[in-house]
């Protein structure tokens, strides 16, 4: 990567991050179906839905993992359709996974290194500083390996990975999936809100529905693969058929899809 | 008793060899996910290019030669992963398919080379240099180079993977590669280079292999592939330390057994330890992960 197109990934402090009429799958099936969503700079965007309803696809189709079938992916209206997962990281989309979210075997410093591959070697320093004030945890495991960090740990070395590079625009899937309620919100409330304060674009997908809304700006409602409900926290709280669905209703049957 | 010390110096020398040729299998393995039993024929390719190279005009230096085997392992690794397993990966052929794929190309190299070079091995023209003594061992000076060779590749592998950006982003792809991916690693990139290394390692490896066995053809190197594979899932499979270990262990078990039991079967100890190794530790002596 050139100096030049680091130091603009540095200017720019966010971008939007859209998808148009976008189907995703796996062998040429659709698990998403024409969803057109977008998240504005500074905003926190949450996904929400039941198991297979196509959310992770979703991220993957944005990031590179999963193909994109027909639609669009743009960040700040450049397209970046079925980019490779290398090129949309340089593009300045930085994306934690649900699992498989650090190197289990590299240390918690080398991690971070790998985070900042794109980076000058000699900004690896600074940036590390920086992602140690925001993850303090972390600075005291430098030299543990990834594997043996707890579930929390973990998540938090997933972000400061991510963080190394200052993205645009942060993708999460699920990332209060494997930590318990208390640590669930605290890791939203303090971390993932905090993302979108410098002006970066935060796209999120979770299973806590309650607890993210409260932390989004928007959120998606996804059943089968398309977007049934959109809408603000209090719109959606409003809304009858939103709390039938998930906030102690009945959870509608959903189409049987790869995560 | 001074049986017993030798045979522990012909231990060491075997055990560099293996740790050359292993080490850059398991790395190979690690980064690419193709157990590439073809690695052998690649070896014993090399080492007839370095014959070639030796034989040229007066006779060239085998150390020279060596360095154009390496060359020459770099390159046709790099084309036996481009070519053929990277294809078939990609096309969703199961990894235990690609092994008998390379075993397929293991065969065809081999054969191509006999076709070249006739039934007949060959050796190297050099000499093993003056007969050193010490602590009780008797070593050339062309042993002791090996040993040497080895263990600066060895150091230098070592510092590669721990303190180099490249070095970790190999062990980041052989970790997983979709996640650096990610974080913006090529690892198209980092797999071509990790071929080009390791083939190299190869093409060093044919070379000492030839040397340390003195006459050489085909399929010499046959049942030297079987001694790396003890060697590498010994020490867990895409573990170059664990590798380092493993060859160390078969190396120096496999001469001491010679001079304990009969030369005829010193490797059924050397295997004994590795299926006792295998039972207790179904990953190898290293499983923290691959390339760690």
């Amino acid at each position: 990567m050139s100096a030049e197109e680091t130091s603009n990934a540095k200017s720019t402090q966010g971008a939007a991050l859209a998808t148009e009429l976008l189907s995703a799958g796996y062998a040429g099936r659709a698990v998403v179906q024409e969803l057109s969503i977008r998240v504005e700079p500074g905003e926190v965007v949450s996904v929400v839905g039941p198991n297979g309803s196509g959310k992770s696809t979703l991220l993957k189709a944005l990031v590179g993992v999963v193909q994109v079938l027909s639609g669009k992916v743009l960040l700040d209206g450049k397209e970046i359709t079925n980019w490779a997962p290398d090129a949309a990281a340089r593009a300045g989309i930085g994306y934690v996974p649900q699992i498989d979210d650090v190197f289990a075997p590299l240390t918690v410093r080398e991690n971070l290194e790998m985070g900042g591959y794109l980076l000058p070697l000699r900004e690896v320093p600074g940036r590390m500083t920086h992602v140690l004030e925001v993850f303090p945890q972390l600075a005291r495991m430098l030299s543990r390996k990834a594997g043996q960090l707890s579930g929390g740990e973990r998540k938090m070395l997933a972000m400061g990975r991510v963080l190394m590079l200052q993205p645009r625009a942060f993708i999460l899937d699920e990332p209060t999936a494997n930590l318990a309620p208390a640590l669930a919100n605290t890791l939203l409330e303090d971390h993932i809100r905090q993302l979108s304060a410098t002006g970066a674009s935060v796209l999120v997908v979770e299973q806590r529905a309650r607890a993210v809304l409260a932390i989004s700006d928007r959120t998606y409602v996804l059943t089968g693969g398309r977007c049934r409900l959109e809408g603000t926290p209090a719109e959606l709280l409003a809304s009858p058929d939103f709390a039938d669905t998930f906030l102690g209703g009945t959870r509608h049957a959903s189409e049987p899809a790869a995560e | 008793m001074s049986l017993f010390i030798e045979s522990i110096g012909f231990g060491l020398i075997t055990a560099s060899v293996l740790a050359i040729a292993a080490v850059g299998f398991t790395v190979q393995f690690g980064v690419t996910d193709v157990l590439n039993l073809a690695y052998a024929s690649v070896m014993i390719c090399s080492a007839y290019v370095a014959y070639l190279i030796n034989q040229l005009g007066h006779g060239q230096s085998i150390w020279l030669a060596m360095v154009v085997a390496a060359a020459f392992g770099a390159v046709v690794s790099l084309v036996l992963n481009k070519y053929i397993y990277a294809p078939f990966q990609r096309r969703g052929t199961s990894p235990v398919a690609v092994v008998i794929v390379s075993l397929g190309v293991l065969l065809i190299i081999e054969y191509l080379v006999q076709a070249f070079e006739g039934a007949a091995n060959v050796s190297y023209t050099m000499t093993q240099g003056a007969t050193l003594n010490f602590l009780g061992l008797t070593l050339t000076v062309v042993q002791l180079a090996i040993m040497g060779l080895s263990v600066v590749f060895m150091i230098g592998l070592h510092l590669l993977l721990r303190y180099t950006r490249f070095g970790k982003a190999m062990r980041a792809t052989a970790a997983d590669r979709v996640l650096a991916r990610n974080c913006g690693i090529r690892t198209d990139r980092v797999i071509t280079l990790a071929c080009l290394l390791t083939g190299a390692l190869c093409g060093v490896a044919g070379t000492v292999f030839a040397i340390n066995t003195g006459s050489f053809g085909a399929t010499s190197a046959d049942l030297f592939l079987v001694l790396i594979l003890a060697a590498v899932f010994l020490g867990g499979p895409g573990q170059p330390y664990g590798a380092m270990l493993g060859a160390l262990v078969i190396g120096v078990v496999t001469e001491v057994s010679a001079s304990v039991i009969t030369a005829d079967y010193k490797y059924v100890p050397a295997f004994v330890i590795l299926l006792v190794v295998l039972a207790v530790r179904p990953r190898g002596l290293f499983s923290a992960g691959t390339l760690n």
